[in-house]
């Protein structure tokens, strides 16, 4: 095998155990990244290649630039940034979904206050589907603000929606279904092509493996 | 923002080029342009203004959300170039209908085009590029690909990639197996943004048998060396016409006679984002640069937009993202080393003899604006990073090295 390295980068977080077992799974082992560590860059030198600790939406940034060959982030941070990046692979893990929510019980949304921490594919979202809205741009909390009547309805992840009915709010719309993604620089695809197909190739077989799993519980 | 704060930025998107980057630059650009002139090519300049329609069109959806727009004092629709293809198209339909062809002609300058997305990209773009008019060869294609490599080496660079394609291959695979024309531009679409997950997840909701459904996901796979057209012609089933591939095997014989095989790798999945490309495509990538840093194509139905029906092909560089590239490998050199020609009083007369002697040898040379005294020169001359330091006084010169 072809030995040029490789760096990917990977979500620090809610996302990084499944990631890890995704790549374990891939054959590629990274015991060292489960204990708790504040490293922040790995090498793994049987395989030839390197992994970069980030925050899920510096993800992107690191791969467009190029520090990063490749990555492995959530759709919504994808959906959200509109990077020239290449989108190789849908992994199969990390399964939610972005809703719009309302508070339990109440009518139709039709427009008004939306808010949200993904405010470009709200707003995206609602122009598609003609509604007039003003989105409010939220760090965290966001089902805090029909209660308080800050807003009219949300646009939020949920996995489970347990989070919604505690706070008295319900799903209304399904935005988009949310799954992590392989993805690629151009030039690193095109200029380690072949390590780049190796990974990919390694990492679908994992990815289908996972959902024959899902389907068979 | 008030216009007294505004006065001391730049717009979005455009920037100032430093002393050190914009000698470099020019240095690149130069670098380049010889290369193409080596080639027989002619280089001519456009203006930066000119109306929008020589733009906007059918052929031109992409750039139409990109293009600077102003009225002129008659209220016409003027645009900043967003590109060299057209102005060039517009000349060799006009100034040089009557030239020999094929034609060969260059440029180097800026282009503006809105950004789209991120914040931060650029919006004044510096290009340089040739356009190869009038033939449809294959060898054209070959002569222009080839260029495109040795202006790179010439540029400095030694690690890059320049991938090849065919927009035909892709179309006559799409019409082969009984894809919709409205489908298949959906599938292209996914090919260019290199959208994998959409398209299979497109594909699948295609009416297409499965055998065709695999055919069409297995192009992402076709990248690599010359082993890839045999691959594509697999996914070809017997009968269908083979152009595309025949062509780029041509190709790749001829760029093996240029001397740059080594340079070229194929990708059937490479679709370029403007509309107006009618056979190879190609772009140049270089290690830890995500964009292209130059792309072109064959254009053959262009130049009839203009009046004139002449097949074409080109390619782009863009000078910005090779600057950058070959800043970080610190390709260039150190240059000529300054001097510091000084004088004190009645040592004037002979430190302009002395600057003047040094620029003649090409030396470069800062003559100093006022008498002062040896010492203070000196520590003037190591301010200024200046390599000698020559002091004349009325009695004589001093030479001193930092």
């Amino acid at each position: 095998m072809n030995k040029e390295w490789l760096t990917m980068a990977l979500a620090k977080g809610r996302m990084l155990p499944p990631t890890l077992e995704l790549l374990e799974r891939a054959g590629i082992g990274l015991g060292q990244l489960r204990e708790k560590t504040r490293k922040l860059v790995f090498s793994l030198d049987d395989v030839g290649m390197r992994f970069i600790m980030a925050k899920p939406a510096d993800i992107p940034t690191y791969v467009e630039y190029g520090v990063a060959d490749m990555g492995i982030v959530g759709k919504d941070v994808l959906l959200e940034q509109e990077r020239e990046i290449y989108e190789l692979l849908d992994l199969k893990i990390g399964h939610c979904r972005l809703v719009v929510a309302k508070k339990t019980g109440s009518g139709l949304f039709t427009g008004g206050y939306v808010a949200t921490k993904f405010p470009r594919s709200t707003e995206r979202y609602f122009q598609q589907t003609g509604r007039q809205v003003e989105v409010i741009k939220l760090h965290g909390s966001v089902e805090l603000a029909p209660l308080l009547g800050l807003a009219d309805v949300i646009v939020d992840l949920v996995s489970t929606g347990r989070t919604l009915k505690e706070n008295n709010l319900e799903e209304a719309e399904t935005v988009a279904h949310i799954t992590s993604r392989l993805v690629a620089n151009p030039g690193s695809y095109q200029m380690k092509g072949a390590r780049v197909s190796w990974l990919a190739g390694l990492l679908e077989q994992a990815a289908e493996g996972e959902k024959e799993n899902a389907e068979s519980i | 923002m008030s216009d007294k704060n505004r006065r001391l930025m730049t717009p979005d998107g455009v920037r100032d080029l430093l002393p050190g980057t914009a000698g470099r630059k020019r240095q690149v650009e130069n670098r380049v342009l010889e290369t193409f002139s080596l080639f027989g090519y002619r280089e001519v300049a456009t203006p930066a203004i000119e109306y929008s329609s020589t733009f906007t069109g059918e052929m031109n959806g992409d750039l139409e959300g990109k293009l600077y727009r102003f009225p002129d004092e008659r209220g016409r629709t003027m645009a900043l170039r967003p590109d060299f293809t057209f102005p060039l198209a517009r000349l060799a339909a006009t100034h040089l209908a009557g030239e020999a062809l094929p034609l060969r002609l260059c440029y180097g300058g800026s282009v503006w085009r809105y950004a789209t997305g991120q914040q931060g990209r650029q919006r004044e773009i510096a290009q340089a590029g040739v356009e190869l008019i009038g033939s449809g060869s294959i060898a054209a294609d070959a002569e222009v690909v080839a260029l495109a490599v040795e202006s790179l080496l010439a540029a400095g660079l030694s690690e890059f990639t320049v991938c090849l394609g065919h927009v035909g291959f892709l179309q006559t695979l799409l019409c082969a197996h009984g894809v919709t024309k409205e489908a298949a531009e959906r599938v292209k679409a996914y090919f260019n943004r290199k959208d994998f997950v959409s398209l299979k997840e497109y594909v699948a909701t295609l009416a297409v048998s499965d055998r065709s459904r695999r055919c069409l996901l297995g192009v992402t796979a076709l990248r690599g060396g010359r082993g890839v057209l045999d691959e594509a012609a697999a996914l070809l089933s017997a009968g269908t016409e083979r152009d595309s591939l025949d062509r780029l095997e041509e190709t790749w014989l001829m760029l093996e006679e240029f001397g740059v095989s080594r340079f070229i790798t194929f990708d059937l999945g490479l679709v370029r984002s403007l509309d107006y490309y009618t056979g190879m495509v190609f772009e140049g990538y270089t290690a830890g640069l995500g964009f292209p840093v130059l792309g072109g194509g064959r254009y053959d139905r262009l130049l009839g937009l203009f009046g004139r029906d002449l097949p074409a092909v080109g390619f782009g560089l863009n000078l910005d993202h090779l600057l950058t590239v070959l800043e970080r490998r610190g390709v260039f050199g150190v240059t000529e080393a300054l001097v510091f020609v000084s004088y004190s009083a009645g040592g004037r007369a002979g430190a302009m003899a002395e600057a003047r002697r040094l620029r003649r040898e090409g030396r470069p040379v800062i003559l100093d604006v006022a008498a002062r005294t040896r010492e203070e020169a000196l520590a003037e001359a190591r301010n200024r990073g200046a390599g000698e330091v020559i002091h004349c006084t009325a009695g004589g010169r001093w030479t001193g090295n930092e």
